[in-house]
């Protein structure tokens, strides 16, 4: 099996998008990650679940555990509300990751392989041109690798 | 010809440095390489020659204070001080400013400017969002007085590390020589705030309550890490004081004591050193390597053969000069690259003063004009740098004229005294 046997149709958020739709986006759909891309729907970032969560923490906290203990406890419920209209681009890390992207032509071993690296549970399946096809989920993933096993 | 060229390679990369027009450890990187293929910069000297290749003295000193400051920062000292500090003045805007000018200034002869920059303006942000007032002039008064403090030491500021090791200069000996006039400096300016920021000081006592809901006491969830990191360092600033005693170079001052601190604290080596900025290294070694591609090629003797026909006798002249002109191009451009290409040319014109005290005279003029113009402008300082950045990220934009125009005003005063201060001390 192959990348583009398992990949999903994903909705995608673009820099510009605010980051609390994004969120939302990412919370009505149920994915594990969401994949950001530019005007040509090519990926510029693929994050996993935990660090779009990581955009909605104010960046005063986000290195400072010490101070976020500070903050007391009606203060820290809303946190949420001080994201204002701050856009994914203004949030995304200054040094993002290697990006979590592979050809659709990839094998699982492959998917699984840079799944595990990025730490990212969610792939963008590229094609030739490097536009964005679809996304590659963990929970899919593991479904066809289990259907391929010989005990599956 | 193969001066000039080194010379040309040197502009340009100064250029891209100076202007971000590209990333600088790159910039360096390249430059270094090319000066390097080319037979510019010499050969195996650039390992192992002190006064021609890299100056290891200043890479292990950096190295071993930011893993120090790296187990430092997890304490979350600073944290408990600014709220601390922010519950005690009430939200009174003075008070407040003044008190985070002293954590700041206090911190910044033992610790590195960008370190405490990056510890004071989180809690700074917090502070001032709770009480509803603008923190740009906060932030800025923070970075004026790390500049400011950093002057004092050895290992306050990088220009100080660069020109100690350099000139062979011991902490001691810029305790005795910059602590005093950064002292004076540091306590007009906490003055000047007063009148700098008079416009911006805003009080809400309506908002006071939300600061005094902040518990200062949960950012220290370990007292034995705080107090065990505290007395290592106290021992490697004891260590530095005595280091011409101990016959230890500061460089393995600073590696013995981040060694101590991470078997006292039990810190997780490999998270430590995750901590250390290498890419901050590599650009020193870069630059290093730069500035031996002049000293091999000639430049530097023939800049400094031309700065000694210059000067001549006057030698407060020549104070002058380099105070009030290494404020200027300090101001212009990062104030570590420009002490690194300077530091040999000031060693040829120190070498030609016959009274040794009067050579001294000239390093003390040219760390104070370069530790000083750091504040000039957004761009002078790595600690102006990445305030700004930390402000933008938390919403509260500092542009360039913002941060420049009170730095202009900090510098120019600060040169001023410091002005008056080497003409008493050293040529009355």
């Amino acid at each position: 099996m192959r990348a583009h046997d398992i990949v999903e149709g994903v909705p995608t958020v673009t820099a510009d998008d605010p980051v609390a739709a994004a969120v939302r986006l990412m919370a009505r759909t149920r994915l594990p990650g969401l994949i950001v891309v530019d005007t040509r729907s090519v990926p510029t970032a693929v994050l996993p679940g935990t660090q779009v969560l990581r955009m909605t923490v104010p960046r005063s906290h986000q290195a400072h555990p010490s101070l976020a203990r500070t903050i007391d406890e009606p203060h820290a419920d809303l946190f949420w509300s001080e994201l204002g209209d701050r856009t994914v681009g203004e949030c995304l890390p200054d040094r993002p990751e290697r990006l979590a992207v592979i050809a659709q032509d990839a094998t699982l071993l492959e998917a699984a392989a840079l799944m595990g690296r990025a730490r990212s549970p969610l792939l963008a399946v590229v094609g030739d041109d490097g536009r964005l096809l679809g996304g590659v989920v963990l929970g899919r993933l593991l479904a066809a690798l289990s259907q391929a096993s010989p005990e599956g | 010809m193969s001066a000039l060229l080194a010379l040309a390679i040197f502009a340009v990369a100064f250029f891209f440095i100076a202007t971000e027009r590209a990333d600088k450890v790159r910039t360096v990187l390249i430059a270094a390489g090319v000066m390097t293929a080319l037979g510019l910069a010499p050969g195996a000297a650039v390992f192992f020659s002190e006064q021609e290749g890299i100056d290891w003295n200043v890479i292990f000193l950096l190295f071993g204070m930011m893993v120090i400051v790296g187990v430092i920062k997890q304490t979350g000292l600073f944290d408990f001080l600014a709220i601390w500090a922010a519950k005690r003045s009430q939200g009174r805007p003075y008070r407040l400013m003044v008190m985070l000018m002293i954590i700041t200034a206090v911190a910044s002869p033992f610790l590195d400017n960008v370190t405490i920059i990056m510890l004071i303006v989180p809690v700074t942000v917090v502070v001032c969002d709770r009480l509803q007032v603008r923190a740009q002039p906060y932030i800025i008064a923070e970075v004026l007085a790390s500049n400011i403090g950093g002057a004092a030491t050895l290992i306050g500021d990088p220009p100080n590390i660069i020109i100690g090791s350099r000139a062979g200069l011991s902490f001691n000996d810029f305790l005795v020589h910059m602590a005093p006039i950064v002292a004076v400096v540091f306590v007009v300016f906490v003055l000047l705030t007063r009148v700098l920021f008079r416009k911006d000081f805003e009080y809400h006592p309506d908002r006071v309550a939300e600061v005094m809901t902040l518990n200062e006491r949960r950012a220290i969830t370990d007292p034995r890490l705080l107090v065990r990191s505290l007395v290592v360092l106290f021992l490697v600033v004891l260590g530095f004081g005595l280091h011409t005693v101990l016959h230890l170079e500061p460089s393995i001052v600073a590696l013995l004591g981040a060694g101590v601190m991470v078997q006292v604290t039990r810190s997780d080596v490999y998270e430590t050193l995750a901590e250390v900025e290498w890419p901050t290294l590599v650009f020193f070694v870069g630059l290093f390597v730069m500035v031996a591609g002049l000293g091999h090629t000639g430049v530097i003797e023939t800049i400094g053969v031309w700065a000694v026909q210059v000067v001549g006798n006057d030698y407060f002249a020549a104070a002058t000069a380099l105070i009030f002109g290494s404020a200027v191009l300090g101001a212009f451009f990062d104030n570590i690259p420009y002490a690194a290409t300077m530091a040999p040319i000031v060693e040829e014109l120190v070498a030609g003063v016959p009274d040794p005290q009067t050579g001294q005279a000239l390093w003390w003029s040219f760390a104070l004009g370069a530790d000083f113009g750091g504040n000039g402008t957004a761009v002078a300082a790595s600690a102006n740098v990445v305030a700004i950045g930390m402000a933008a990220r938390t919403g509260h934009r500092i542009s360039f004229w913002q941060f420049t125009r009170y730095g202009i005003v900090v510098t120019l005063l600060s040169s001023v005294l410091a002005w008056i201060y080497v003409a008493l001390r050293y040529f009355v």
